[in-house]
C-alpha cells in the first residue's frame, strides 16, 4: 500500500469519529443547551432597541459584527466576479 | 406541533429529496437545473413550516432564483446535453 | 444571451413591478416583519435577473453599466459601516443604537409585549436595513448582469 494511501486513510479515520461524537453530542431538537442569553433578549429586546422584530434586532444590534462579515463576504465575492469578468484591452 | 405538521414536514422532506435525485440523474442539464429550483422552493417552504420566515424569504430569493439564472446561463454558455 | 420570445416579455413586463413593490416592502418593514435588507434586497435583485433572462444582457448592458452597480455597492458598504461607526461615536460601541429613545428619527420605543406595529421604531435598524439592501440589490444584480454578458460575447469590446 502506498504511503498516501494510508495517510488519506488515518485522516479520513479521525475525522469520522470526530464527526461522530458530534453527532451523538448533539442537544436534542428545541432544546437548546445554553438559554440565559435567549431569555435576555426576548425579555428586553422592546426596550433596548425599541423594534418589535427580535430577529432583526439580533442580526443589526446585538450580532452586527455577523451582518459585518456577511457584507465582507457580499463585497469580496462582487470584487472576484469583477476581476475575472473584467474588460481586456487587446 | 400537531400531527399535521409533522405529516407536512415528512411529505415536504420526501419530496426535496426526489427532487435532488432527479436534478442529479437527469442528462437534459436545462431540466435538472429546473429540478434543483424546485427543489430549492420545497426547501423554502421546509424553513416555513419550521417557522423561520426570514431564512424562508432568503432561500427563496437566493437558491431558487439567482442560483438558477447563474446556472442557465452557464448552460447556455456551453452545451445543453451531458455527454454519456 | 439575447432576448427571447414575445410570450416572456410580456410576462415579464407584468411580473417586474410586483416583483420590485414586494421586495422594497420587505426592506422598508425589516424591522417590524420577517426579513430585512438582505433578504429584500434578493428578492429585488431576482427581478432585476428576471429582465436579464427576459431582454437580453446586451440590452440591459445598454441601459447601465456595471461600473455604476459597483459603486453603488460600495456606496451601501460605507453607509452601512458609517452608521456603525455613528454608533461609536453618539454612544458607548461600535453598532451601539445611539436612535432608540431619542426623539428624533425612528426614536419611538414600544410598549412591552405584542403591541401594534409602528413604523416610527427601531433606532438605527431601518438606516441599516437601508444600507444593506442597496448593497445586496447592487451586488447580486452585478454578478448576473457581468456572467451573463461575459458569456454571450466571446471578446469583450473595450
Amino acid at each position: 500500500m502506498e504511503k498516501r494511501t494510508i495517510v488519506a486513510v488515518l485522516v479520513f479515520a479521525i475525522v469520522a469519529v470526530f464527526f461522530f461524537f458530534s453527532v451523538f453530542m448533539v442537544h436534542p431538537f428545541g432544546k437548546p443547551g445554553q438559554v440565559n442569553m435567549d431569555d435576555h433578549i426576548i425579555a428586553n429586546t422592546q426596550n433596548e432597541t425599541g423594534t418589535n422584530n427580535a430577529v432583526t434586532s439580533v442580526v443589526f444590534d446585538y450580532r452586527g459584527f455577523d451582518t459585518l462579515g456577511e457584507a465582507t463576504i457580499l463585497f469580496a465575492a462582487v470584487a472576484g466576479v469583477l476581476m475575472i469578468f473584467r474588460r481586456v484591452k487587446q | 406541533m400537531g400531527v399535521e405538521f409533522f405529516i407536512a414536514n415528512i411529505l415536504v422532506l420526501i419530496l426535496t429529496v426526489v427532487a435532488s435525485l432527479v436534478a442529479m440523474l437527469l442528462r437534459d442539464l436545462l431540466a435538472a437545473a429546473v429540478a434543483m429550483a424546485a427543489m430549492s422552493l420545497l426547501l423554502s417552504l421546509e424553513f416555513f413550516i419550521l417557522q423561520a420566515p426570514d431564512v424562508a424569504i432568503a432561500e427563496a430569493g437566493v437558491g431558487a432564483c439567482l442560483s438558477t439564472a447563474i446556472v442557465i446561463i452557464a448552460i447556455n454558455g456551453t452545451k445543453r446535453m451531458e455527454d454519456e | 444571451m439575447s432576448g427571447m420570445s414575445k410570450i416572456v416579455k410580456t410576462a415579464v413586463n407584468i411580473l417586474f413591478p410586483l416583483t420590485m413593490i414586494f421586495g422594497l416592502y420587505v426592506i422598508a418593514h425589516g424591522h417590524l416583519t420577517p426579513g430585512g435588507g438582505f433578504q429584500g434586497g434578493a428578492i429585488v435583485a431576482s427581478g432585476c435577473a428576471m429582465i436579464v433572462v427576459a431582454y437580453g444582457s446586451k440590452w440591459v448592458f445598454k441601459q447601465i453599466k456595471e461600473k455604476r452597480l459597483s459603486s453603488f455597492e460600495s456606496i451601501g458598504a460605507v453607509g452601512f459601516i458609517a452608521v456603525a461607526l455613528l454608533g461609536l461615536v453618539f454612544s458607548t460601541v461600535f453598532f451601539g443604537n445611539f436612535l432608540a429613545g431619542s426623539s428624533l428619527l425612528f426614536g419611538t420605543i414600544p410598549a412591552t409585549g405584542s403591541t401594534g406595529a409602528d413604523f416610527n421604531t427601531g433606532g438605527v435598524l431601518p438606516l441599516m436595513n437601508f444600507a444593506v439592501g442597496v448593497k445586496v440589490i447592487a451586488g447580486l444584480f452585478v454578478i448576473v448582469l457581468v456572467m451573463a454578458y461575459a458569456s454571450s460575447v466571446k471578446e469583450w469590446d473595450t
